[in-house]
Order: C-alpha cells, then sequence, then structure tokens
C-alpha cells in the first residue's frame, strides 16, 4: 500500500512556538533524529526549526535535547496541527 | 488582556479535562475548561478504544452514552515470522471488549457534557504560562495575555503539557520512559470494514514493524486505525529504520495487512509521544496533574483514556475538599487524590501487570519477546503472564512467597475478568436513554 502522510492544519499563524538557543545547542542532532517531520536543519553546526509550518506539535525534539537548547512553547490559539480520530 | 477568578481552571479538553470540569461543576464549584484547539479532540491527542472493564465503574457510566463507531467484541493475534503466521482468533462469550471511538467526535461530546453541567468552555485559549505566588500555583496566562485565577489548577493538557513543565513537574523523558509512534487511518466504507474486521481489534508482531511494542489495528466506522512505533531509545531510528514511519510503511506493506486494506485510502495520519512511566510527584500546592499529563497512561497496554477519565473526576474531587476545608497545600490536596487512586482495582490493575510486562520485555532479546508474546497470546494475555512469571520465579527461587504474590494478584483482579454481563446490562440501559 501506498504509504502517504496526511496532515491537516488550523489556519492562522502559530508564532514561533519552537526555537532554539543556539549558545546551548551543541550540534549533536538528536532533535533532528527524533523529528519525523523534518522540522530541524543544521546551520554549521546548530540546528534550526526552519520548518517549523510541518510541526506536528509531538515534542520528541524538547524531550531528547539533553543541553535545554529546544524551546517548546505552543502555537497561538486556535492554529497549528489538526486532526481527528485519535 | 483580562483577568477572571474560579474555583478550578481545567486546562485541556482531551479525556481528562471535560471528566474534572464536569465533575467540578456538579460539585457545584465555578469551573472553566481552556482547550487550545478549536474543536476538542483534535490536537495531539491518542487513544481509539475504551476499555469496558473501567466502564463499569459508577463513576464512569455516563461516559456509554458518549459517540461510538464501533462495539469490539473479538481480539485477532498475528505473530509473524519469517517461517510461519500464527493467528489465533479470541471470541469471549457474549461480551463487548472494548468501545472503538474517533476522538473528535467522543471529545466534543464529552465536552459538551461539562459544559451542560456547568462549566464554561474556551476553545481557541491556549495556556503558555502559570502564575505562582509564594510556592502556590495561582493561575494560568494565555498566549493572548489574558489570565485565569483558579484555586485549584487542574492540568489536563497532556504528555508535554505546559502548565506541568513549568511547574517543574513534567521532566525530559526519552528512552525506555517514553513511546513515540505513528498511526493512520485508512478509508475503507463500513461495509468492507464489516467483511473484512468485523468487530474485531487485531495485533500484530512481525520483523521490522516495530520495536519492542506492538502494532495494531482498530476498526472504527468508515476507517480502520494503525498504529505502530517502538521506545525512543537509541536503537529505534538507525540506518535501517531511518524515521518512525519505516515501522509504518513495513506494516501496512506486510502481506496479510496490505490484503485486507486493498482498495483503501490513507485519510490522515498522526504522529504521537506516550510516557511509560509514573510521574514522580503530580500534585503541587494548588495544582494536579491529571490523564498524560500526570502520567497515567500505560501505553505498553494500550491502555490511557479510562486513566484519564478517573484522574480527572478524582482531580475535581479532591479541589472541592481542599476548597472547603480552605487549604489548597499539596498535601491536602495529595490526600484526597491518592486515597481515590489507590481505591481504584482497574487502575492498580494495570499498572501492576503493565510494569510486569514491561520489565520483562526490556530485558529480553527480539527472539525471546516472540516466544514470550506467543506465550501470552496462547496463554490468555497479560495478566496470565505476570501469574505465571510470579510462579515460574518461586519455583526456580525456591520462594514461596513470589507463587502467593501471583495467586493474591490472581484473587485481586477477579472482579474485573468477569464484567461482560454487567457491562452489558447497564451499557443497554444507558444507550436507549
Amino acid at each position: 500500500m501506498k504509504f502517504e502522510i496526511v496532515v491537516d492544519f488550523y489556519p492562522g499563524d502559530t508564532g514561533e512556538f519552537i526555537k532554539v538557543n543556539e549558545e546551548n545547542c551543541t550540534g549533536c542532532g538528536m532533535c533532528a533524529k527524533f523529528c519525523t517531520r523534518d522540522v530541524w536543519v543544521q546551520y554549521d553546526v546548530i540546528y534550526r526549526p526552519s520548518n517549523l509550518k510541518q510541526c506536528v506539535e509531538c515534542g520528541a525534539c524538547w524531550n531528547v535535547c539533553e543541553y535545554n537548547a529546544v524551546i517548546f512553547s505552543e502555537p497561538a490559539g486556535g492554529t497549528g496541527v489538526k486532526f481527528t480520530y485519535g | 488582556m483580562s483577568e477572571e477568578e474560579f474555583d478550578c481552571v481545567v486546562i485541556g479538553a482531551g479525556c481528562a479535562g471535560p471528566a474534572a470540569a464536569k465533575k467540578a461543576a456538579e460539585l457545584g464549584l465555578k469551573v472553566v475548561l481552556l482547550e487550545k484547539s478549536l474543536a476538542p479532540g483534535t490536537k495531539n491527542v491518542s487513544g481509539t478504544c475504551l476499555n469496558t472493564a473501567a466502564l463499569i465503574d459508577p463513576d464512569l457510566h455516563y461516559i456509554m452514552e458518549g459517540p461510538v463507531e464501533r462495539e469490539i467484541k473479538e481480539i485477532r493475534m498475528h505473530h509473524i515470522t519469517p517461517d510461519r503466521s500464527t493467528i489465533i482468533h479470541e471470541i469471549p462469550t457474549g461480551g463487548i471488549l472494548l468501545l472503538s471511538i474517533r476522538r473528535d467526535h467522543f471529545d466534543a461530546w464529552h465536552t459538551e457534557q461539562a459544559r451542560k453541567a456547568g462549566a464554561e468552555v474556551k476553545l481557541g485559549t491556549t495556556v503558555v504560562d502559570i502564575i505562582e505566588d509564594i510556592d502556590y500555583v495561582k493561575g494560568v496566562v494565555t498566549d493572548k495575555g489574558d489570565i485565569y485565577y483558579g484555586k485549584v489548577i487542574i492540568d489536563a493538557a497532556g504528555v508535554n503539557s505546559i502548565v506541568g513543565r513549568k511547574a517543574g513537574l513534567i521532566p525530559k523523558r526519552t528512552g525506555t520512559n517514553m513511546i513515540l509512534y505513528v498511526t493512520v487511518n485508512v478509508e475503507l466504507g463500513k461495509e468492507v470494514i464489516d467483511e473484512r474486521f468485523g468487530d474485531c481489534i487485531e495485533y500484530y508482531l512481525a520483523p521490522g514493524i516495530q520495536y519492542k511494542t506492538w502494532p495494531w489495528i482498530f476498526p472504527k466506522n468508515e476507517v480502520v486505525t494503525l498504529g505502530t512505533g517502538g521506545y525512543m531509545d537509541e536503537n529505534l531510528i538507525n540506518e535501517e529504520f531511518p524515521s518512525i514511519n519505516t515501522y509504518m510503511e513495513n506494516f501496512l506493506n506486510l502481506p496479510l495487512v496490505k490484503e485486507k486494506l486493498e482498495g483503501g485510502k490513507i485519510v490522515a495520519w498522526g504522529l504521537h509521544l506516550e510516557y511509560d512511566e509514573p510521574i514522580e510527584k503530580r500534585v503541587k500546592n494548588g495544582l494536579i496533574l491529571t490523564g498524560e499529563a500526570g502520567g497515567f497512561v500505560i501505553p505498553f497496554l494500550g491502555e490511557g483514556m479510562p486513566e484519564a477519565f478517573f484522574t480527572g473526576i478524582y482531580a475535581a474531587k479532591a479541589a472541592k475538599e481542599a476548597i472547603e476545608a480552605d487549604d489548597l497545600s499539596e498535601e491536602k490536596l495529595n490526600e484526597t487524590y491518592e486515597d481515590l487512586l489507590q481505591q481504584n482495582t482497574f487502575m492498580q490493575s494495570f499498572w501492576y501487570v503493565g510494569k510486569e510486562n514491561k520489565e520483562s520485555i526490556l530485558t529480553k532479546t527480539d527472539r525471546e519477546i516472540s516466544e514470550m508474546m506467543q506465550n501470552v497470546i496462547i496463554s490468555g494475555g497479560f495478566i496470565t503472564n505476570v501469574v505465571h512469571n510470579k510462579w515460574m520465579k518461586g519455583a526456580e527461587e525456591e520462594d514461596i512467597e513470589l507463587v502467593k504474590e501471583g495467586y493474591d494478584f490472581l484473587e485481586f483482579i477477579q472482579p474485573y475478568r468477569q464484567v461482560a454481563s454487567d457491562f452489558n446490562e447497564i451499557y443497554k440501559k444507558r444507550r436507549s436513554q
């Protein structure tokens, strides 16, 4: 069966709800490794959540970051990923 | 920017939040339920089937009135190795095992019950911070800068809840404490699902489709939901499995599965984190963590929604007693909360079974897990596995206490092993209302 990733999003600006603390980031890449949505992109050494629009808010990057470099807040009210079935 | 005061502020309209808000309102408290999405059940939620063994608790009878997709009466276990496929089809006598639900429909209904009971509901309202004053959590701040003060704050905002994180109760979790898993919903239409799946959930174990968990297919009305994933340790993602989606892709293309999904279309994909250990501290002055926020989920056993309902309700009861006593301290809140948790046989038994089985899974090789799973399937499930393991260990170590422990547990869970007729009766009555 053809595997498709079908994701809905609410319209509207989520704001930068995931950010990187560049001073803390060591470039270990754990955030990118566990991100299923390719949100994290490497620039020289450090990683930035450049593709935040693709994020489904699972929080894997925040959990795996041992250096407290991932700042994980919430999208603005009524925006961000939209799931249906659970 | 506005400021409002409530007895209870509940964050999150998933499973625990509406249960807490409804109970708090019924107990006469002034309560507001804040939900970040525009419709309940549309954020990062997981959970698709309700265990009827939990719903026979009088606290949860009302849940039976909610929108149900399918009444699950059978289980099929597929154990696939390169040599052979073993399929066990279990049909318990005359009972509904699980209620399959859609979370957008169900959570919306549940939130409406909270509203009808008197809770104020605010959708599209994201909590981004908490207000603390002399060691007491006093309120929450939304992304618009609005402040909701509450005598007791009930956190029901899920596994990564910002409330629990800001309060210092939810730590970072990975490795064998956290499960990352992916779901897809395949639309097949009711008739095709009736024919290929019926009212039956399916579990699979096969090479390359899971990492120390067990993939499943749960039928809903028009779609079937597939789920798989694994513990977030260093072996989950590697060259062979560059993404969690690889496990799902292999699952979808397992010949047995592929055949059943023929002609279907993927209509939704989801990604979830689930914490697999109880949170050390679930209560703080003025704050109670419930549901996934409180670590009240046992993903290994596919359990979570009833725990969320129960803990939401218990948190509301604890809040009521604390407010009446004019003592919002951690000790006071914890007193009622812990007491109610300890009295709940369903939750206690699932924690016990989950812990014992997880231990045996994590210490075994993949081959040993396959063999154990086959035993689990053939000998009647995880509960039997616990008793069996205790018995064998006791015999091996010549320690009768271990055997007694297994036997005591079997006695302890007896009321929950024969619930079918009770459930069916209550369910029928509730649905006809």
